[in-house]
């Protein structure tokens, strides 16, 4: 069993696994850090944004107050403003003339083994939640510093094994997503949705898969056609009763939203954004229809924009287009399904920019007799603790768990809910595991799971059939 | 690439224990997985979800999604976690010779 790595003293080459690839790491570390460093320096232009962090970083530490890992590690070295300071030394000495010559005066300061050792741990214990930006009075994001950070590890060899195969995967192996859920098992599971929809609704609704010049092409977390059923089924429904059946499709050359990029690679963010954004070209779509994932939809959401043509397509979350439609009186939810207690746990990457807030709370809000929030919330909310794709590490899981989930765990449970509403493939898998270490009295779903319990389709069998048959069933 | 031996066995595992070459996969092979799971003795139960994992593998090159397991095996999802206690995922598909899962899994 590999060792969760806690401490900076352990080095990467000790620590193999999960910090670098077999294989793969380098002997002259530091020389080899630098000239990554270099290279991303000159192919991008990150220069002028450390540039302006140097100047502006003042290490007041006002961040600490606002990490969730801080608060519950207590360690010095989890605040922010020390974790970014790990990588703007090295670029102040490196990297700005100033810097060069207050080496030749005094040497202040020199890269070694054990910096790079412990930037690679450091920045794998940042959740890239971004909730210190919210707090810091010179507006950095540490999390692009801890991208950045990443990024650079990355291209010597270090990162996570469980990030990097998935994304070789994705842009390089048979099934172009990070699941290996090839084309025909993908055609099995929407078959076997259809007939799981049918006997609940008693209508047929089959997936649309391959439909040219429709509206949306929808991309969910590949995960969920393996692990959430409810949520890609709650997604039909909600389009099937809208009357926009004929508006969308989901394509079989890339079905995958996930882009792990935002987590450590910029290159791989932007190679996988336009992979997505050809399969949307080849099928000739409008619009781009994220599922319930908050990293997928932000990576499209921020950077098709960045890295295509600015108009290229709009993209929008699937809860942006259920409140369109409950709004427009296109969906019909009934408010006597659900009795138990409600709270809504915000994904940082769709709450922290307040992009995605009220939508899910109208929804919510509409049908749910007893909501309850979370305190703080919306674009305060705090990490799951399984963020910047720290959830697919399955080594770190008591990291996650006794460290990074910690402060979430507590605000569920002053909730008292009973169910707790997660609409991110990353959450909910981090929730879960969450909700059993510290057994914690509530279910985890998503809000279309929800939404599929209390929707009325015309023609259909009503919310109220649907919730006996199910009783019967699970007796 | 760790070499994992259990009795007149041999197999290519990865750092997780789950087999690298899942066509070399038989009941034997199964056996030695099993020990690694802390499954002393497959029952027919047992067998009854492998090799409905193992054929649905072999059809569509992966693993169902989890409600159709259930579904279709006929054990609800705390069934298989008494089988298997790491789960569906982690346990039975590691037994039935899949490759680990990947991506948000």
């Amino acid at each position: 069993m590999a060792k969760t790595a806690t401490s900076t003293e352990s080095s990467v080459k000790e620590n193999i696994y999960p910090y670098y690839l077999p294989g793969k790491i380098p002997d002259n570390l530091v020389e080899r850090f630098l000239e990554a460093f270099a290279t991303v320096l000159q192919f991008t232009d990150y220069r002028q944004l450390l540039d302006t962090y140097c100047a502006t970083s003042a290490k007041c530490n006002r961040c600490s107050v606002a990490c969730p890992v801080y608060l519950a590690s207590g360690d010095p070295r989890d605040i922010p403003c020390y974790r970014t300071n790990l990588l703007l030394e090295v670029y102040k000495r490196y990297f700005t003339i100033s810097g060069w010559f207050k080496s030749r005066l005094s040497s202040r300061f020199d890269l070694t083994e054990e910096i790079v050792n412990e930037m690679a741990v450091a920045f794998y214990r940042c959740t890239a939640c971004r909730r210190c930006t919210m707090e810091c009075p010179l507006g950095i994001e540490h999390s692009l510093l801890t991208r950045l950070g990443r990024y650079i590890l990355s291209l010597i060899g270090i990162s996570s094994k469980a990030l990097q195969v998935s994304v070789d995967e994705q842009l390089e192996g048979e099934t172009h997503n990070t699941s290996k859920i090839p084309k025909v098992a993908l055609l099995d599971t929407l078959e076997f949705l259809t007939e799981e929809l049918e006997e609940s609704f008693g209508i047929k609704m089959e997936y649309p898969v391959d439909q040219y010049d429709r509206e949306f092409v929808f991309f969910a977390a590949v995960s969920d056609y393996l692990m959430e059923p409810e949520t890609l089924m709650g997604n039909a429904a909600v389009i099937y009763a809208a009357g926009d059946w004929d508006k969308w499709t989901i394509g079989t050359g890339n079905y995958d939203g996930i882009n792990y990029g935002l987590f450590y690679s910029d290159w791989y963010l932007e190679n996988i954004v336009k992979q997505l954004v050809s399969e949307v070209d080849r099928l000739r779509g409008k619009k781009i229809l994220i599922g319930e994932c908050g990293h997928a939809s932000r990576s499209a959401h921020d950077f098709v924009p960045i890295f295509l043509k600015q108009d290229a397509y709009p993209v929008i979350n699937c809860m942006e287009y259920a409140l369109d439609c409950l709004e427009k009186g296109k969906i019909k939810l009934n408010s006597d399904i659900i009795t138990e207690r409600v709270t809504y746990h915000d994904p940082c990457n769709i709450a922290r920019s307040g992009w995605i807030v009220d939508q899910p709370r109208k929804i919510l809000k509409s049908f749910v007799k007893d909501f309850v929030e979370m305190e703080p919330h919306g674009i305060n909310n705090y990490c799951c603790g399984g963020g910047g794709g720290l959830v697919s590490i399955d080594e770190i899981h008591d990291f996650r768990m006794d460290i990074g989930g910690k402060v979430k765990a507590e605000q569920i449970r002053q909730t008292g809910a009973e169910i707790l509403i997660s609409p991110c493939a990353n959450c909910k898998k981090q929730l879960k595991e969450l909700v059993e270490h510290y057994e914690l009295p509530c279910k985890v779903m998503g809000l279309h799971d929800l939404i599929l319990k209390a929707i009325e389709i015309p023609g259909g069998k009503s919310p109220q059939e649907r919730k006996e048959e199910a009783a019967l069933y699970e007796m | 690439m760790a070499i994992f031996e259990w009795e007149e066995v041999a197999i290519e595992v990865d750092e997780d224990g789950f087999m690298q070459e899942p066509d070399e996969w038989s009941e034997r092979v199964a056996l030695a997985l099993a020990s690694t799971e802390g499954v002393e003795e497959l029952t027919d139960e047992h067998w009854h979800l492998v090799h409905y994992l193992r054929e649905y593998y072999q059809k569509f090159g992966i693993a169902p999604m989890i409600r159709k397991l259930c579904k279709e095996s006929g054990f609800p999802l705390k069934k298989v976690y008494e089988l298997f206690p790491s789960g569906p995922a982690k346990g039975a598909c590691k037994v039935a010779g899949l490759a680990k899962p990947t991506g948000c899994v």
